[in-house]
């Protein structure tokens, strides 16, 4: 549809974003750009405002691969045909494709499929081509690029990758060309995007909104004025939209005479290394980048500054440290001090804003939150082991709701949680007429029947069989599809809490409701259902039934106080009692389990064995139970007084077992991906 | 539902924020829906149903079922399913067009996928042998309101693909074997409870307002309430018969400011305030900013003021800033997040 959109030029500051795209509109072989930044910052109306910038360009007409007449290497079959046939291709000139892919989108429509109308009227198998044909030599641009469907994104990798689409359907085979500019916007608090995705984007910017009130004044002026009057507002940037034009054209022309001198080449492998990239693409993208900058600002050789400003854009998203870390999201500075970033990695903290606070010297209450917006910036650096020393800052009154863990300490484990969190939600397939359509397949039941594949497999047999009354298709048994629908669950998560009075020594209820504190931070990414259960004093409490509100969960976690005996036994009971009820709504479900615990157990529940005995005795029986996995937590201290309890209790649930230690380093956060 | 048993909006007891919000959307759509954040039985269904009561006229081509306007332009006509409008426009010959209220178009907890944005017209397939689009709720909320009930319990692909649309007026279908381009900009009316959880930030920032409702505490209003809600139920006919009045007046005073709105001065300082407001607030990026000042404008149109004053600034920002002060997760709405932290 055509609508005109907010010009380019009216795009108010955000100048590393519009460089990033312009360079792109120069250079397409760039490969794209990701636009990661919060919600409101012109991403989505950048992207489709570049469309306005771009030149025609010269097509064979009527071809939906948009197929360039002067370059035979690349064309789609039917226009290979035609070549070889003898016959010249006419020719037409067409706006650059921008295609958006909806979220909402199946996989045949991505990389084409079946023609139903042709194989129904005339009972052939022709090919229709899908999203991918269309954005030949355009742009693929995804909005919110980290909530698609993760077997949408292998297609478009793959067609990414290889500049061609292969689509093996139904006994047709056809490769097409598919060469396009991906650009995606993301929100990354909405979870990240997996690695590989990320290297396809040739650079990555981060916007964050103006902070200056004038210019946001001027932003919203920009925008009244263009909702009161889009055509006037737009005709008024009609001859600045074609300076920026002019001069991406006359780049692109360019940019073939640009030198780039052979010494640079030195300095991008360098800050490639130090960066720990992964692979070749950075060295070759910044290069590509840099050259376009140069020949976009009118010069005729690459200099160490062009290579310094773009350098940022494309490691931003491929740097690796020890543990490599996803892009950060909070630095706004960025364009003044590219090099200072690309270089010293340590100094990214003074990058960020004034308004994120420092870890240090927070008060306590304000620390779980400072973590949490950590944890959601896509938090960066990995702190050296020095800082992990004093993590466990002495701990709050036991007693005392809300006693907090260091942020530090779990910086490190935040980032495998966001980085391993590219495969975000779990995926099942749902035998319910829920969820997703994602495929169609060959079945002999028929409760969800995939009506367009159904009429796709009959298509090619209308010509041979007979029609019956006043039906269009004739369908048979054997030409029934399923429909196979994926949806996202969230798992359940059980928290089994130990919270007596022997959890409460020093910092070990700190690193335990931190340790919580991550997974709660990851089940709210995935959307999971908690509950949590606590026991000290006599008995065990369900402090929150299975919700899928992880706020609820956190504001326990928060309030959680902490002291008493431990009625290990009873808390054991009541969870195990929780997850029977949840098997009776949901037999299916594969909850986990986590009991967070020193082990200790000095309260029984009056069957007349002793409590310590009596908890290894349930959890035997409760071990029975195979749909539960179970995760032990040990919280005791390490030392020379070693109980090892909670050992044994493991042993006795056949749970995998951790220290805190352990944990520490994101094993657990590990262990319980792995079963997600 | 016939309209004579919609419970009338003026009969409403108090909630005057909510009911001053959802009019505020009714003058200018652009400031993109309201979210109503509220504990169980506090009207928010019926506010926003009896909505359908005060809401402007508009023209719609008759039969059409993407409810374009005559102007519009046909994007979706070569392959809409009511051949002969479509013909008629496509030949450029003029088209019946009925006036009808604003529609609120209410979605389904249960609602699918397919159901939300279109689908492939299956009896026609199957029929004809031809692929056709059948428009989906999207489709018939176009110029509309979208009203989500229980937003939080809605599937979540669902509410991301509503908010693709909603946030750039066009739903794109790439599905099953259809292409399929049209129009659906609508206002978003949601309601939650916040007891149940929050919603994902991302999806608060759409939502262009935000109340937050609670029952009514003082007993002589709560009578007013049971009573009204009484004698609605005894004889919904009578009782809307009784409050056609005052809702008659509310509509010509929302048709006033509609009026009235494109003329509403904004004087340059009134701009500055708000910005310096979203920045203090600490609110992520620009869409806090432009609804604000849209807010403002509309509520100084709806006391039928040419200009801006601060007080429509004051309202305007306790309605549209809220639930966008940058707040992690597992804040609240509303809590001194980082906000109220770095103005100390």
């Amino acid at each position: 549809m055509e609508t005109f959109s907010y010009p380019f030029s009216a795009v108010v500051g955000q100048e590393e974003m519009k460089l990033a795209l312009v360079l792109n509109a120069v250079e397409p072989r760039i490969g794209g750009v990701l636009i990661r930044g919060e919600k409101g910052t012109a991403k989505s109306t950048a992207v489709r405002a570049l469309r306005g910038l771009l030149p025609d360009i010269k097509v064979v007409a009527g071809c939906v691969c948009s197929c360039d007449p002067d370059d035979n290497s690349r064309l789609c079959p039917e226009c290979a045909e035609m070549i070889v046939s003898g016959r010249r291709p006419g020719s037409e000139y067409r706006r650059v494709p921008i295609v958006n892919l909806p979220l909402n989108v199946t996989e045949e429509m991505v990389a084409g499929g079946l023609d139903l109308e042709v194989a129904l009227r005339k009972g052939r198998r022709c090919f229709q081509a899908g999203l991918l044909a269309a954005a030949n030599r355009g742009i693929l641009y995804i909005d919110e690029v980290n909530l698609l469907d993760d077997h949408i994104v292998d297609i478009i990798l793959d067609a990414a990758s290889s500049g061609v689409n292969a689509v093996e359907i139904e006994g047709l085979s056809i490769r097409h060309p598919s060469r396009f500019i991906l650009a995606g916007t993301m929100n990354p608090e909405e979870g990240d995007l997996r690695p590989q995705l990320l290297d396809r984007f040739g650079l990555c910017v981060e916007v964050v909104g103006e902070m200056d009130v004038e210019r946001r004044v001027e932003l919203m002026e920009m925008r009244e004025r263009y909702d009161t009057d889009p055509w006037e507002f737009v005709s008024l940037f009609l001859r600045e939209e074609r300076d920026v034009s002019a001069h991406i054209i006359r780049a692109r022309h360019a940019i073939r005479e640009v030198a780039f001198p052979a010494y640079l080449g030195g300095l991008v492998s360098e800050l490639c290394l130090q960066n720990n990239v992964a692979g070749h693409r950075a060295d070759i993208v910044i290069k590509y980048a840099a050259t376009a900058l140069a020949a976009f600002e009118c010069r005729a050789e690459v200099t160490a500054g062009d290579i310094r400003r773009v350098a940022g854009m494309a490691l931003l998203h491929r740097r690796r440290d020890a543990l490599p870390p996803p892009p950060e999201s909070d630095n706004p500075e960025r364009k003044e001090n590219d090099t200072d970033d690309k270089k010293d990695n340590g100094g990214r903290e003074e990058d960020n804003p004034g308004n994120q606070p420092e870890n240090s010297n927070m008060d306590e209450k304000d620390e779980p939150d400072n973590m949490a917006e950590e944890f959601c910036a896509g938090l960066p650096e990995t702190e050296g082991p020095a800082d992990t020393p004093e993590a466990g800052e002495p701990s709050e009154e036991v007693f005392e709701p809300g006693s907090t863990f260091k942020v530090q300490r779990f910086k490190q484990e935040k980032d495998r949680l966001l980085r391993c969190g590219s495969g975000r939600r779990s995926r099942t397939r749902t035998a319910q007429k829920t969820g997703r359509y994602v495929k169609s397949i060959l079945s002999n039941r028929y409760p969800d029947i995939a009506v367009d594949a159904t009429i796709r497999a009959a298509a090619p047999y209308q010509g041979q069989r007979k029609k019956q009354d006043g039906m269009a298709v004739s369908i048979r048994k054997d030409d029934i599809r399923r429909k196979v629908r994926e949806k996202r669950i969230g798992n359940f998560l059980l928290f089994l809490v130990d919270a007596s009075g022997s959890m409460g020594v020093r910092a070990r209820m700190t690193a335990t409701k931190g340790a919580i504190l991550s997974l709660l931070m990851d089940a709210y990414q995935k959307r999971d259902r908690v509950a949590m259960v606590t026991f000290r004093r006599k008995e065990a409490v369900v402090n929150l039934p299975p919700t899928s509100s992880v706020e609820l969960a956190v504001r326990h976690l928060r309030e959680m106080p902490v002291g008493g005996r431990t009625p290990l036994t009873d808390g054991l009971v009541k969870g195990f009692k929780l997850l029977k009820v949840h098997f009776l709504k949901e037999p299916s479900a594969r909850p986990i389990a986590i009991i967070i615990t020193d082990g200790r157990a000095n309260v029984s529940t009056g069957s007349g064995i002793a409590p310590q005995d009596e908890a290894i005795v349930t959890a035997e029986k409760m071990a029975y139970e195979e749909r539960i996995k179970f995760v032990v937590v040990d919280t005791e201290e390490p030392g020379i007084m070693k109980l090892g309890f909670a050992a044994r209790l493991a042993a006795a649930l056949g749970a995998e077992y951790f220290r805190t230690e352990d944990l520490k380093a994101g094993d657990l956060v590990d262990i319980v991906r792995r079963r997600l | 539902m016939e309209r004579n048993t919609v419970y009338p909006f003026s009969a409403i007891v108090g909630q005057d924020r909510m009911k001053l919000a959802l009019i505020l959307n009714i003058i200018n759509p652009r400031i993109s829906g309201v979210l109503i954040r509220g504990e169980k039985g506090t009207a928010k269904s019926t506010a926003v149903r009896a909505l359908a009561d005060v809401l402007p006229m508009i023209e719609v081509v008759s039969g059409c079922p993407f409810q374009l306007s005559p102007g519009d332009e046909q994007v979706a006509c070569s392959d809409c399913s009511n051949r002969e409008c479509s013909e008629r426009i496509i030949a450029g010959r003029p088209v019946e067009v009925i006036r009808r209220k604003v529609r609120v178009v209410e979605l389904p907890v249960g609602a699918t996928e397919d159901r939300v944005v279109g689908t492939m017209d299956l009896e026609h397939a199957l029929k004809k042998g031809e692929k056709r689009f059948e428009p989906g709720i999207l489709a018939a909320a176009h110029r509309g309101i979208l009203y989500l009930d229980e937003i939080d319990l809605l599937d979540d692909h669902v509410v991301d693909v509503l908010l693709d649309s909603a946030a750039m007026g066009i739903n794109t279908v790439e599905r099953e074997g259809v292409s399929f381009i049209h129009p659906a900009s609508f206002t978003l009316v949601g309601t939650m409870n916040p007891e149940e959880g929050e919603l994902r930030p991302q999806l608060l920032d759409r939502f262009g307002l935000c109340v937050g409702i609670e029952g009514i505490r003082s007993s002589p209003e709560r009578v007013d309430v049971m009573e009204r809600r009484i004698a609605f139920e005894e004889n919904p006919g009578g009782f809307c018969l009784r409050w056609e009045d005052e809702s008659g007046k509310t509509a010509g005073r929302i048709g006033a400011a509609i009026g009235l709105y494109p003329k509403v001065k904004v004087n340059r300082n009134k701009f500055f305030s708000i910005a310096r407001r979203c920045v203090e607030a600490g609110v992520d990026g620009h869409r806090a900013d432009i609804i604000t000042l849209k807010t403002a404008r509309a509520l100084a149109a709806w006391n039928g003021r040419c200009e801006v004053l601060d007080e429509d600034v004051e309202i305007a920002v306790e309605l549209a800033l809220p639930h966008r002060m940058r707040r992690q997760p597992f804040e609240e709405i509303g809590a001194p997040g980082k906000a109220a932290r770095a103005g100390v």
